[in-house]
């Protein structure tokens, strides 16, 4: 008996170490961000809680770095990005699924294997391109390779939930009477609303990171997203000012802290639909 | 990130049998849309690069000039190339191996029955979610050799200063741990999932059997497992293959490129030295690289399908 208690114990202690290694990194950033430039260098690490000081930090990022307008510009760029790759990808993840016809298996692998693509592979003519229709600097720029980028992922995800919906509800409300436009709208994306929210979910992820891509088609500060913006002020910031930088981190992560606690089922119902069926 | 939906499935045992001319056009119409914007955005962009990396590009003039093999045979007997090839090959088997062993076993810790787990994996999440160059601020705060959390540690258990990600020797392998920190959960998440949908049955059949803990696990659970976790090891060394955010946020590639990675000197070369055409022959020896990869992982799933 008492063995087992150990056991539970050890089993405790272990569950408490995996969060805390999860956890530190997001941890020490948030503690570095309440500090003023000197206390960083603190041995041992020390915390502060000046109200003053963290008031301080987090002004300066927000108001003087202008970090609203980069979450406005990441908002914008990922709020349109997600909405046309569901547009363009929803249909065609129910033409894979439903619909035969010749060499529809080799067209869904390859649009699946653009998901495994280095992104340095196509983010030089990407950029070049951009540069020629004159979208430098502008949301489209960002936008319209963002959709190519999420797009294979949104039709793979939408292929899988689209076949898990049987066939015989197609056919019984096409024998009703509906034709195929009325089934997809009226009948099939009410059943497979879950699986828009995987595909929405992992759209939004993906656009939001982004930054490879557009660190070179956004030279504009008031047009970058938070992840350009942040490569900028990070890179040319943290060997002097680390509390800054952390806030800038911190303020980063935040809106992912919170999108994470709502999406979380989703995210792992997206990771494991196709490995686990 | 992931979406691994699988359609190879039942699309076979479809019922709906319309006239081929309607099929034909309702298929244009919803895929048709798609389909050309990947052509626009992703095809043309592809095969662009291709030939761009046969071909030398004047930043001064902004002029392009056809050079053949040239691109390739330069990489080829480029030393730091090779030297890149290595580091990326190590990075990848290294951090996936690494990635594997802790998912597998985070998996088996899981399934048990404990307070606050639910929790505990809702922050292993998180780390997959976040802005690559994030990733490299926090350790670059962690790792700090001057005020950083790890030495301080390191310290009052008694043991020196490790140069984290100042020593050539260990730059890599500091790379790996972080890569392993962010990733391993992604591992964890798709063997879990099977873990958890195995029949209860097998086991309890072992146990009247009288297999003990070990030989159920070594003979029952790990068998049944192995889709899963090939997969999932397939699916990251593809991605871990192609880092690039990582090594931008963390160290550069250096120090002297001792963590420079494909990803990194393709996007070095081209975005900062403007060598666009070398830049396209380096990512395309990548493409080449991971479309063997993909392969791999394609004929798996499919081989999956019929083994369940």
């Amino acid at each position: 008996m008492s063995l087992r208690l150990l056991r539970r114990c050890l089993s405790y202690l272990v569950l408490i170490v995996i969060g805390l290694v999860g956890i530190a990194p997001f941890a020490f950033l948030l503690i570095l961000s309440f500090k003023t430039r000197l206390e960083v260098l603190d041995v041992p690490p020390s915390l502060h809680l000046h109200w003053a000081t963290i008031r301080e930090n987090y002004r300066t990022v927000i108001h003087d770095k202008g970090f609203l307008t980069f979450i406005r510009n990441s908002v914008v760029v990922t709020g349109a990005a997600t909405v046309i790759a569901l547009l363009l990808g929803v249909p065609a993840g129910y033409a894979f699924s439903r619909l035969r016809f010749r060499g529809s298996d080799t067209w869904a692998s390859t649009i699946l294997s653009f998901r495994f693509m280095p992104p340095v592979a196509v983010a030089i003519p990407i950029y070049l391109m951009i540069r020629q229709l004159s979208l430098a600097n502008t949301d489209w720029g960002l936008i319209l390779p963002y959709v190519a980028f999420s797009l294979p992922l949104v039709v793979w995800i939408m292929i899988g939930f689209f076949d898990e919906i049987p066939r015989e509800i197609d056919d019984a409300a096409l024998v009703d009477g509906c034709t195929r436009a009325t089934v997809l709208l009226r009948v099939l994306l009410p059943l497979v609303r879950p699986g828009i929210i995987v595909a929405a979910t992992f759209g939004v992820i993906f656009i939001w990171n982004e930054f490879l891509v557009g660190l070179y088609i956004i030279s504009a500060q008031d047009k970058q997203t938070i992840p350009i913006a942040a490569a900028g002020l990070l890179t040319t910031e943290s060997p002097i000012d680390w509390n800054i930088a952390a806030t800038v981190g911190v303020l980063t992560v935040i809106p992912i802290l919170i999108f994470s606690i709502f999406v979380q089922r989703y995210i792992v119902r997206g990771i494991t639909s196709g490995a686990v069926r | 990130m992931a979406g691994t939906a699988d359609p190879v499935s039942e699309r076979r045992s479809g019922s709906l049998r319309a006239a081929p001319t309607q099929r034909r056009g309702e298929a244009l119409l919803l895929l048709g849309p798609c389909v050309c914007y990947l052509i626009v955005f992703s095809v043309y962009p592809l095969v662009s690069s291709l030939v761009r990396s046969f071909e030398d590009y004047d930043s001064r003039r902004d002029t392009w000039r056809w050079i053949g093999l040239g691109n390739y045979r330069h990489l080829f007997g480029d030393q730091q190339f090779w030297h890149t090839v290595e580091h990326t090959a190590a990075f990848t088997f290294g951090s996936v191996a690494l990635q594997v062993v802790g998912g597998v076993a985070l998996a088996f810790f899981f399934n048990q029955r404990l307070r606050g787990a639910t929790i505990v994996r809702g922050i292993l999440i998180l780390p997959m979610l976040l802005t690559p160059v994030v990733v490299g601020l926090m350790w670059r705060a962690l790792l700090n050799p001057d005020w950083g959390m790890a030495n301080w540690l390191l310290a009052k258990a008694g043991h020196s200063n490790v140069p984290w990600l100042s020593d050539p020797g260990t730059a890599l392998r500091t790379l790996i741990m972080v890569d392993t920190w962010q990733w391993t959960p992604f591992v964890f998440i798709i063997v879990f999932a099977r873990l958890q949908a195995l029949p209860t049955e097998v086991f309890e059949a072992g146990e009247v059997d009288g297999a003990g803990w070990f030989q159920r696990t070594r003979y029952i659970t790990m068998p049944l497992l192995l889709p899963a976790i090939a997969f999932a090891a397939i699916f990251r060394s593809i991605d871990a293959f192609r880092t690039f955010d990582l090594v931008y946020g963390l160290t550069n590639g250096g120090p002297v490129q001792a963590t420079n990675t494909l990803s990194y000197q393709a996007f070095q070369n081209g975005f900062e030295f403007q060598h666009y055409g070398y830049a396209s022959a380096i990512s395309y020896v990548m493409v080449i690289v991971a479309a063997i990869g993909l392969t791999l992982l394609l004929r798996f799933v499919r081989v999956r399908r019929v083994a369940y």
